[in-house]
């Protein structure tokens, strides 16, 4: 009888040791794997793929030594298998959200419209992208805020990549008096524009005349800047284009209110009155 | 010590201690102190039209007086200041003041003048301590469309084609680029990107400063155009000296680059 229990305690034993022989073989390899992949990567792909390349490979050599494990161990493969799939319907169901972000996120990946380091813009956030990851994109905003945003809202929502293109166009929307000859105000843009050194000589600015607005000549006037000169050139040549308009006596009118009592009704009775006082104006 | 009368601005000068040497370079005025331990700078520009044609450099007594001057400590006692005349860092788009146009068969030699970047290098080790450029140029985008092409810097020249009627400037290279049109259409050179990031700065005695000549030929066959930078100054420059190679190492043999790309989108 004891021999027996030797002898199943062993094989217990030696079952058990080589179980653990193999989950310890899959610790040590999986990351040296996951490592090997990554250098090999590295010139290869963007800094993101290799990164996610590093986890499945990972996560899949950790898979393979764990089924061994317990198959080891005397667990049937096939019935795990088939439990694991009755599981992942439950869990499918309680992490929809994590499911779509994380398929979403494979999307954002194969689609590439922005990476690392790039400035996007969604909704009413505007950063810089710190990491995208398989359930959200982190952002940084210019206000030094951390944002993290799902894969699904990017997925489903318009994405504005702001640093995809070296240079950018900066549109001015302005509004002259009625007096003024349209002509003049043109010169007078475009030589702004002309001597301020961060507006592109090419792309050409742009000059549009939009319409008769309630109370001035609608006019967009648009320039061109590279990329990280964008700010500087919104900043200066709004103060450029005022002195401009000052020095050549070119009106940016308020809204006017013209009060017309009608052709029937009798004109408003205005009278004068001395208060005392004598104002300059 | 210093020669005001020499127009060689870029020979290295020697600033005592307690000095200031006064550089006037076309419409760059830059001022180089040198202190105990530290140098200081200053530098403004003028308008390139008031700008003497002539490069002046006064050394005097005393501190700078602006308080705008950066320091630059630098514990090499050494009195040794070197102005290296460099070309800028990234192509320059010239367009000629009129358009011109160059038939078929006929080539023609402009000459286009880029304003110097000036490398101020001080001490027995000529430490760098900064680039100024003389002339602050516009930017411009040179390419086929917004998306593809390149930052460049934006220059108007004369684009003279009679070498006695070049002006010699302080703070201008004069790179002469020889232009041949082979195909059938006429060629309109309404503006063209002159890659100074990879030519060099050579020096007369005389005070010109010139760069490696450029030819371009215009294949009949396609739009292909062969940039070709010759070894050295222009053989009419005379006795040069070199002041300072390219910023960028050129691609061996000649470039290849379309047409288009050089002067922009031919009609």
């Amino acid at each position: 009888m004891n021999d027996v229990t030797d002898v199943l305690a062993n094989e217990t034993f030696a079952m058990v040791a080589r179980a653990a022989l193999l989950f310890g073989l899959g610790l040590l390899l999986a990351p040296l794997a996951s490592r090997m992949v990554a250098r090999f990567a590295a010139d290869r792909f963007s800094a993101h793929h290799v990164q996610l390349m590093r986890r499945l490979v990972f996560y899949g050599v950790m898979a393979l030594f764990l089924a061994s494990t317990l198959r080891e161990l005397g667990f049937s493969l096939g019935v795990l298998v088939g439990a694991a799939g009755v599981l992942s319907v439950a869990i499918g169901f309680a992490s929809q959200t994590s499911a779509s972000n994380l398929i979403s996120g494979l999307f954002l990946i194969g689609e590439k419209p922005f990476a690392v380091g790039d400035v996007i813009r969604v909704g009413t956030t505007t950063g810089e992208v710190l990491s995208i990851d398989s359930l959200s994109v982190k952002l940084r905003t210019f206000d030094n805020l951390f944002v993290r945003i799902p894969n699904e809202t990017l997925i489903k929502s318009e994405v504005t990549t702001l640093t995809r293109y070296p240079i950018r166009r900066l549109d001015l929307t302005l509004g002259v008096a009625y007096k003024e000859d349209i002509d003049r105000v043109r010169d007078v843009l475009l030589e702004v524009a002309d001597h301020n050194r961060l507006c592109l000589d090419e792309p050409p600015p742009l000059f549009i005349f939009l319409g008769f607005g309630d109370s001035s000549l609608d006019i967009q006037f648009s320039v061109w800047a590279a990329r990280e000169n964008f700010l500087p050139l919104r900043n200066s040549i709004t103060a450029e284009i005022k002195t401009a308009f000052d020095a050549a006596g070119i009106e940016i009118p308020f809204p006017h209110r013209s009060l017309y009592a009608g052709e029937v009704t009798k004109p408003f009775p205005v009278t004068l009155v001395d208060s005392g006082e004598r104002r300059g104006d | 010590m210093s020669n005001p009368s020499n127009p060689c601005w870029w020979v290295p000068r020697e600033v005592p201690p307690a000095h200031t040497l006064a550089c006037r370079i076309g419409p760059l005025m830059l001022d180089v102190h040198h202190g105990r331990g530290e140098w200081q700078l200053a530098c403004s520009r003028g308008a390139e039209e008031d700008a003497s044609a002539d490069a002046s450099l006064q050394l005097r007594e005393g501190g700078l007086g602006a308080d705008g001057a950066d320091r630059f400590m630098v514990a090499d006692g050494d009195p040794t200041l070197t102005l290296i005349p460099l070309l800028a860092d990234r192509p320059v788009v010239i367009r000629p003041r009129q358009p011109l146009f160059l038939p078929r068969g006929e080539e023609v030699t402009l000459y286009l003048s880029t304003p110097v970047t000036v490398c101020i290098r001080v001490g027995a080790a000529a430490l760098r301590l900064r680039e100024v450029a003389s002339l602050i140029l516009s930017d411009t985008w040179f390419g086929p469309s917004s998306r593809e092409g390149e930052l460049c810097y934006s220059g108007r020249t004369h684009a003279r084609i009679d070498r006695s009627e070049l002006p010699r400037r302080a703070h201008r290279v004069v790179t002469p680029v020889r232009v041949r049109n082979e195909a059938d259409t006429p060629l309109p050179l309404e503006k063209l990107s002159l890659p100074v990031q990879v030519l060099s700065v050579y020096g007369g005695a005389d005070g010109g400063l010139w760069s490696e000549p450029v030819s371009l030929v215009r294949d009949e066959a396609s739009d292909l155009a062969q940039l070709q930078v010759d070894e050295g100054a222009p053989d009419f420059a005379g006795p040069v000296t070199l002041l300072s190679g390219p910023r960028e190492v050129r691609a061996r043999g000649s470039l290849v680059r379309a047409f288009n790309v050089l002067f922009g989108n031919a009609p």
